[in-house]
């Protein structure tokens, strides 16, 4: 795995953003050709391409959870409106190509998430337990309505073998652009403000911060991208069925991707999306009995010891190897 | 001529109290109007409905003649009003040169330059250009005093409201921020309203003195004639029954 070793060195905090952006596109690039020059096979091809829109969900959930600090349990709801409209769109007569569906489906996730309004008058877990609401209301309706999600056994799409190979590039391009959003917003004067208003929403807005225009717009942009991943998921696995896109551990994933790499952080996701596939893949195939508890277990330790997760220990690891290679030099002095 | 800051019959009721009763105030252009009183006299209560943070429950707060009461607090920045917090709520999250920046981004239409260079310019006036990278939290308590007034300093205000900010610090620092209150109005040529209850601090630094007492104001007028008042030596120190 040298491409995610590489987007790891073109994140860290140290380098020039020349070095790292160049280090970004020679990964993307990389990315691009390696089903071609690895000779991918299907399986392999279906865990990075899963890989990228994870990534993706990930850090468009930390935009909310881990820049504001308001945490979702409802991203779920997003993910299951941008991937059924998407659907719908590709099932109509004439059906939309494609990545017009996803865009679309993207909006209405977009759209839906403006609907979450009121609860961002709620902070901290007042907000989190409203957000699981508004994820499990979104889970019944769209169980329910049968006619546009075809209730509990789900729509087949018109995906072909072409299109689900360069689905693999629309994933690499989606989780691109949405790790350079992250890496911009954050930089940017709306994400230092998204910091300020995550430190103390009222001292925010005593000094002209908008706290609830930037938390809406946010909230909608985070939804719209994790709506659009929908859209690429259920297209990839050309299916799609309600307890899936909407069910709890959906929302739950998301929050641990972010948990488990760093929250609040651009790397962290990235990182977090990545270990959590490949375990999920591993754990599911090994010890499915074990799949859910080792993942509360993991929770509790990262929570407990390292609360910015793999990013905070690889910080950690930097730092006492900095300090090895600093004594033998000072002691012989 | 118009005052830049005034309020007129401005008030706050919580249930039965009246935290602010009735309060007529007047800033005028470039200068230092100092509000004392004992504690629980409203003066904080003052300030957030002033800044937005509270809404009035009657009464009207105006800035160079418009109305700005009821506008939330964002807003009122955004018009040149700013306040400080009596106890300091930095950002924890983001270094010194950040939290001002975080001001400085809504300061941006009164003044020129990009926000971050104009935070630099600010928290060297204050003096803290040496720890600008650091968290606030390695900062003493005066050092996170600087910090608050520069955040609110970076807005770019017209009239800037400081919550106690010399009181709890040691007597040196306090002559220093005492200065720097002094040279943000003549340099930098923004009006100031101050709560204080380090009176040397306010008798000499401010113009005019409010006495607020149970949300009244009780007297007005210069330092000297505001401390021969009989009304605020009762409120301060009680009633001779002698």
């Amino acid at each position: 795995m040298t491409g995610p070793a590489a987007r790891k060195a073109g994140r860290w905090p140290e380098l020039l953003p020349l070095r790292g952006t160049l280090a970004f596109v020679l990964v993307v690039a990389l990315l691009a050709v390696a089903p071609a020059v690895l000779d991918f096979g299907v399986y392999t091809r279906n865990i990075v391409t899963l890989a990228f829109l994870m990534i993706s969900g990930a850090l468009a959930w930390n935009w909310m959870g881990g820049f504001v600090g308001q945490v979702s349990f409802g991203h779920a709801a997003m993910f299951g409106v941008g991937g059924f409209v998407a659907a719908r769109l590709m099932l109509s007569d004439p059906p939309a190509p494609p990545p017009i569906a996803w865009l679309i489906g993207g909006l209405a996730a977009g759209l839906f998430s403006f609907g979450a309004h009121p609860m961002l008058r709620l902070r901290g877990p007042y907000f989190s337990i409203a957000t699981i609401g508004l994820g499990e209301a979104a889970r019944l309706i769209f169980t329910y309505w049968e006619g546009f999600t075809g209730g509990a056994s789900g729509l087949s799409l018109p995906i072909d073998v072409h299109m689900k190979r360069r689905l693999y590039l629309w994933s690499l391009g989606l989780a691109a652009a949405v790790v350079a959003a992250s890496f911009l917003i954050r930089r940017s004067r709306i994400g230092i403000q998204l910091l300020a208003i995550k430190a103390d929403v009222d001292a925010a807005a005593d000094v002209g911060v908008n706290a609830t225009l930037h938390q809406d717009v946010i909230f909608a942009l985070s939804g719209a991208v994790v709506g659009v991943t929908g859209g690429l998921y259920a297209s990839y696995f050309s299916f799609i069925e309600p307890g899936d896109m909407f069910g709890f551990d959906r929302s739950i994933a998301f929050v641990l991707m972010a948990v488990i790499g760093g929250v609040g952080t651009v790397l962290g996701p990235v990182l977090g999306a990545l270990v959590f596939v490949l375990l999920r893949q591993f754990l599911l195939a090994s010890y499915p009995q074990l799949y859910l508890g080792l993942y509360g277990i993991l929770l509790v330790l990262i929570i407990l010891f390292e609360p910015l997760g793999l990013t905070g220990l690889s910080l950690r690891l930097l730092r006492w190897l900095r300090r090895r290679r600093a004594e033998p030099r000072a002691s012989p002095a | 001529m118009a005052a830049l800051l005034a309020t007129r019959a401005l008030s706050r009721h919580f249930g039965g109290l009246r935290a602010v009763d009735g309060v007529d105030l007047e800033l005028g252009e470039g200068e230092i109007l100092g509000v004392i009183g004992p504690n629980g006299a409203g003066k904080t209560t003052l300030f957030s409905l002033i800044a937005g943070s509270l809404r009035p429950t009657s009464g009207e707060v105006f800035l160079s003649g418009w109305p700005i009461s009821g506008r939330p607090a964002h807003r009122v920045v955004r018009a040149g009003v700013v306040r400080t917090h009596q106890i300091v709520r930095p950002f924890p999250n983001l270094t010194v040169a950040e939290n001002v920046t975080v001001g400085a981004i809504h300061g941006s239409p009164r003044a020129p330059g990009s926000p971050r260079e104009r935070a630099a310019e600010i928290v060297s006036f204050v003096g803290l250009s040496e720890r600008a990278g650091e968290l606030p939290g390695t900062l003493t308590l005066a050092g996170r005093k600087r910090l608050e007034l520069a955040r609110a300093l970076a807005t770019a205000p017209r009239v800037l409201m400081l919550d106690e900010v010399v009181a709890g610090v040691n007597p040196s620092e306090a002559m220093t921020l005492a200065g720097l209150i002094r040279r943000i109005r003549d340099e930098r040529g923004v009006s100031i309203v101050m709560i204080e209850h380090v009176m040397p601090a306010v008798m000499s630094l401010s113009d005019r003195v409010v006495v607020l007492d149970h949300g009244k104001k009780i007297a007005e007028g210069t330092p000297a004639e505001v401390s021969r008042e009989p009304a605020v030596i009762e409120a301060y120190l009680g009633k001779d029954h002698g």
